[in-house]
């Protein structure tokens, strides 16, 4: 598979934080979710992939082109939904879509009414009138009319309800059985990457601790849990993450057959992503 | 392109178009009835001033407020660079907007006096002159700190002006040996300059910022 997005050693710093030598690249044909808690840099990364703020250094490739030379080319081809209250409130949908209609050459007008027509939207609707999820649904419709390669999406899912969710993942599973290229969205909601990722990449602290494909990642972990009478310092070296009571434990190791080998009558469970998340990362290991 | 993120600036502000459409109107007029010795060419100064500020300060006012939306704006083809001219460009519309306004008055209105084109020249000037300043600035600093800069400067101008007009100025008498076309050509050339030059600026600033 090619890749259609490749970022290399990007560095980028404000006062209290900093995006430290993010390399990763993205698969064609995935969807992609780029998990970390609040404030571990995955909006940074995303702005800074796009062009929306500076980098100290790092190349950005999407389709094999620069981002630094052929911005205009790239952006034509990737569609981009950005966390809520990304428009002029006070326009009505119809006039919004005719200012970023106008900047994309392969803009459909039939794609966007179907789009419209299936998220019940009207386009004599203002923007201030419309609720959070609604916005998502105009903001989904307005970055896939115009044959989008690839969609960026920046915590689409924050703050929206089951069911809208639901929605979201089934038109993103349907954008990609449609000819999508890829789909690269952050989350710190990884249930709904449960049901469509197929690659999965973490960033903790401004650096990428992971990139792996779901199902390898879901089957290299488990979760363990036993009785904390058997439980020593060895035994506990074996875990990423584990917490305790006083009746037992419940940790996540890559290591189970060792474990086991100390502790036979452990209980096996499958994990989570959001478990191997907070496994991997500074805050959840305590 | 460029054309509809000009629309779109005017789409944001679109409350505040009629308003200040209706005061670029009434502000000759009512000058000659208040102040008929200020008439004509002040009052068309005054209007084209008025309505370039006012609507360009309304339209960074809804950018302030959604800024969110520029960076939208961003992550789609448009350049910064278009983004940036497009303000530019929308200032030196509603210039024309104004000219337009003032030259059917002065055949409607009598006594509001001629508009000729070096009027409009000397108007073209004076408008390349206040946007070339006012948007670098504007780039830099934000709205916010701008808008107070710029208060600050205007509640200091009555001061400030006297001052100036005490000063010895240029001895200019050397421009009336000069043909009046060289002088009007050179004057739309400078301001044409002014224009390319903050515009290259303004870029150069918006091209290294962060946004939201």
């Amino acid at each position: 598979m090619d890749d259609i997005l490749k970022v290399t050693g990007l560095n980028k710093s404000y006062d209290n934080f900093s995006l430290k030598d993010v390399s990763f690249t993205l698969p064609e044909g995935c969807i992609t979710g780029f998990i970390g808690v609040n404030g571990a840099g995955k909006t940074t990364t995303l702005r800074s992939i796009l062009g929306l703020t500076s980098r100290i250094s790092g190349h950005i490739n999407f389709f094999g082109m620069d981002i630094e030379k052929d911005a205009r080319k790239i952006k034509d081809r990737i569609g981009v939904v950005l966390d809520d209250g990304c428009f002029y409130d006070e326009l009505s949908l119809a006039e919004m879509k005719d200012v970023i209609a106008s900047a994309y050459s392969a803009w459909s007008e039939r794609d966007f009414k179907e789009y419209m027509e299936r998220f019940e939207l009207s386009p004599k609707q203002k923007i201030n009138t419309l609720s959070k999820g609604m916005k998502m649904k105009y903001a989904l419709a307005l970055a896939l009319s115009h044959n989008a390669e690839l969609l960026i999406m920046d915590e689409p899912t924050s703050g929206l309800d089951p069911l809208i969710r639901g929605q979201l993942l089934t038109i993103l599973t349907d954008y990609m059985s449609n000819g999508g290229k890829g789909v690269f969205f952050s989350t710190h909601i990884t249930s709904d990457l449960d049901k469509i990722a197929d690659m999965l990449i973490l960033i903790d602290n401004g650096r990428i601790v992971f990139q792996e494909e779901k199902d390898t990642l879901l089957d290299s972990y488990r979760i363990v849990k036993g009785d904390m009478r058997k439980m020593d310092e060895n035994i506990r070296k074996l875990f990423l993450r584990i917490s305790e009571t006083a009746y037992g434990f419940t940790g996540i190791t890559q290591r189970v057959s060792e474990v086991q080998q100390y502790i036979p009558d452990i209980i096996i469970e499958r994990p989570t992503i959001e478990d191997i998340m907070l496994g991997n990362i500074e805050g959840g290991k305590e | 392109m460029l054309f509809h993120l000009i629309k779109k600036d005017f789409l944001i502000v679109k409350k505040y178009v009629l308003i200040v459409l209706v005061a670029a109107i009434l502000i000759p007029p009512v000058m000659r009835w208040r102040t008929p010795e200020f008439a004509g060419t002040f009052g068309f100064i005054l209007s084209v001033i008025f309505s370039v500020f006012m609507l360009l300060q309304y339209v960074s006012l809804k950018e302030y407020q959604f800024p969110k939306a520029t960076t939208l704006l961003c992550a789609t083809p448009f350049s910064r660079s278009m983004m940036v001219l497009s303000k530019y460009i929308f200032c030196i519309a509603i210039y024309v907007a104004c000219c337009i306004i003032f030259g059917i008055e002065t055949l409607l209105i009598p006594g509001l006096g001629t508009s000729g084109i070096a009027l409009f020249i000397l108007m073209f000037f004076v408008t390349s002159v206040f946007i070339g300043i006012y948007l670098p600035i504007q780039y830099k600093l934000g709205y916010e700190k701008t808008k107070f800069a710029f208060a600050v400067i205007i509640v200091a101008s009555p001061f400030i002006l006297p001052m100036l007009m005490r000063m010895d100025t240029a001895n200019l008498d050397f421009l009336a040996s000069i043909p009046a076309y060289f002088v009007y050509s050179g004057v739309l050339v400078g301001g044409f300059i002014i224009l390319v030059l903050s515009s290259m600026l303004s870029i150069k600033i918006y091209n290294e910022t962060d946004l939201a």
